[in-house]
């Protein structure tokens, strides 16, 4: 499947420089949980995803039972970007069976993400204790997640209307 | 509950707030709140802009620093609702999350990380993956011009 997303370009600016989102399923009960995660947008799929460890699964577990998600992102630290709009982008995830253990296939532009953002998260693999500690840190389970709906809102201000778009794709 | 939840969420500026909307879907802004300590609840300065609906609701507070480190969260799981004063968030679970309760709180983290994956594991009936520390190591180095 694929999504011409035809997004403005400061919403793309969005996607591609935030750090961090705020990433909410739908537990069982129908009460919204919501993670701060560093997602990875794929512009030429039209998707995003997430990895997230099998020890920390619960996110993976909700979207598997209800596949309604969203992606607020709010926090523009250390994106560079100014004023930039707050976007919130609704949709549905699905959930891979697979578990990665390794910085291949899509983790690999994922791990590159990381290694260049956020320098201090190597301590986690740098030696072998921290490595018998943390090796279900690296077990890895993958969301991706297809937009339906997209919001922002100018220089992030919550008080103006929302800009708002539909997105259509194509099987 | 309270007294943690209050002093925790005055390291944070804001809050974001979730709901879900007529569609089904999950709904967030990010805003400020006001703790009413007689009602034990978050009074929420509501934006215009939205509407929400009352029912279960979520609000997590999270920052980090410019090199993505020094990560602090919590996540509040309760109900929005209104009155007469305007809309406030029931909290009903208060989960802390990185950065909050310093050494014990790392040592719960990895124990429970290591216990729900061997949960995970067991339940599926598969072996413990062993990981290609070779791969994460070089993008490491390429990232950062070094050996490993």
């Amino acid at each position: 499947m694929t999504a011409d997303l035809n997004l403005p370009s400061e919403v793309e600016a969005v996607f591609r420089e935030f750090r961090t989102c705020e990433m909410t399923t739908l537990s069982k009960d129908g009460t919204p949980i919501t993670w701060p995660v560093e997602p990875y947008y794929q512009p030429d799929k039209g998707q995003f995803f997430v990895a997230t460890s099998i020890g920390l699964a619960q996110k993976w577990h909700n979207v598997r039972r209800n596949s309604n998600m969203s992606l607020l992102y709010s926090n523009p630290i250390s994106s560079g970007l100014a004023e930039p709009p707050a976007v919130l982008v609704q949709g549905n995830a699905h959930a891979s069976d697979e578990i990665f253990t390794s910085f291949t296939g899509d983790l690999e532009e994922l791990g590159r993400q990381v290694a260049s953002r956020q320098p201090a998260a190597e301590l986690y693999s740098n030696s072998p204790l921290m490595r018998y500690l943390f090796d279900w840190y690296y077990m890895r389970l993958v969301i991706y997640f297809t937009p339906h709906r997209i919001l922002w809102w100018d220089h992030s201000d919550f008080n103006l209307k929302p800009h708002e778009m539909e997105v259509c794709h194509v099987d | 509950m309270w007294t943690e939840i209050v002093k925790e969420m005055a390291g944070f500026s804001t809050a974001v707030l979730t709901s879900v909307d007529a569609s089904g879907y999950p709904f967030s802004i990010r805003c400020k709140t006001n703790p009413d300590s007689v009602a034990q609840v978050l009074r929420v300065q509501m934006p215009e802009s939205v509407q929400f609906r009352p029912g279960p609701a979520g609000l997590l507070c999270h920052q980090h620093d410019e090199s993505l480190w020094n990560l602090k969260s919590m996540t509040l799981r309760g109900l929005l609702e209104q009155d007469d004063q305007g809309w406030f968030f029931r909290p009903l679970k208060y989960t802390p999350g990185a950065g909050i309760g310093s050494l014990p709180a790392m040592v719960k983290f990895v124990l429970e990380g290591r216990r729900n994956t061997k949960h995970f594991l067991n339940k599926r009936h598969l072996p413990r993956p062993v990981i290609a520390w070779d791969t994460i190591h070089a993008i490491w180095a390429e990232i950062h011009g070094k050996g490993q």
